[in-house]
């Protein structure tokens, strides 16, 4: 395999974790009820570094986009460009109106915020919001999500069972 | 060197959509006909009127349960009712294409 080819399996297994994580995490960021209100925001601004890795990791076609999105770029590209931008901002307003409500990581950091209605309105409007794109941003890339998974998942499952069976049989 | 710079980037781009919102916010007519308190002095608020849902131990055992399920299916249905009809128009355009 050469060294290329090694790197880009690499860059593909990294993308996966740190995606699985974003989603396990805004899975569990996404209900406070449960979480509780102190697990709910710290997991949301740790949320921030992750999401800035998933930029970092898709740098490249961010920027080739960019520079063509006017030319010659298909519909769906066209789609999941503008899709990647609402969720980055809306992205960013839940995570301002968050920290304007902010009942744990802010007042721990000695930061006092008066708090008004609109920011909790906002924060709960951006949410929904955010969970409808992450449906929509996770569609556009079932694809890769499905080969990805069946790549670096199922098939090295599926060796490691039939292995053992082996392993079973001749023992 | 480069991906400090590109770090940069986005958190100044994000600085950038934070500083429109509050300034929208707060310069906005929604700001200023809400309510207004001091962090601390909060008066007592009817349940769900500001923080219902916010305080861990509402709902009991199943609550967290009920949230999880509820989010993992919204994403599902998005994705299946997009997924779904692509998949099935892809297939149709096999079929034509190979009779």
């Amino acid at each position: 395999m050469s060294e290329l080819q090694s790197s880009s399996k690499n860059l593909t297994r990294i993308k996966l974790t740190v995606d699985l994580v974003i989603f396990f995490a805004f899975l569990i960021a996404m209900d406070p009820r449960s979480s509780g209100i102190a697990v709910h925001e710290w997991l949301a601004t740790a949320a921030l570094a992750a999401l800035i890795v998933h930029l970092l990791l898709s740098w490249d076609w961010i920027v080739q986009i960019s520079r063509r999105f006017l030319g010659r770029v298909n519909l769906q590209t066209r789609i999941n460009y503008i899709l990647n931008w609402l969720l980055f901002i809306d992205g960013s307003v839940m995570m301002l109106s968050g920290f304007m409500i902010s009942e744990a990581v802010f007042p721990t950091l000695g930061i006092e915020l008066p708090r008004n209605f609109a920011w909790r309105e906002l924060h709960d409007m951006t949410a929904n919001l955010f969970l409808l794109l992450l449906g929509l941003h996770t569609a556009l890339h079932w694809g890769w999500v499905v080969d990805t998974f069946k790549r670096y998942i199922f098939k090295p499952l599926g060796r490691l069972v039939s292995f053992r069976r082996r392993k079973d049989v001749t023992a | 060197m480069k991906t400090l710079g590109r770090i940069l980037i986005i958190l100044a781009v994000m600085a950038i959509v934070m500083g429109v919102t509050y300034a929208a916010v707060n310069s906005g007519g929604s700001a200023s006909a809400a309510p207004q308190f001091e962090a601390g002095r909060r008066p007592p608020f009817r349940e769900g009127q500001f923080d219902g849902d916010r305080h861990e131990g509402r709902e009991g055992g199943g609550g967290w349960m009920f949230g999880l399920i509820k989010n993992v299916g919204v994403i599902a249905v998005v994705v299946t009712l997009i997924v779904l009809p692509k998949s099935v128009a892809r297939k149709r355009r096999r079929t034509v294409a190979a009779s």
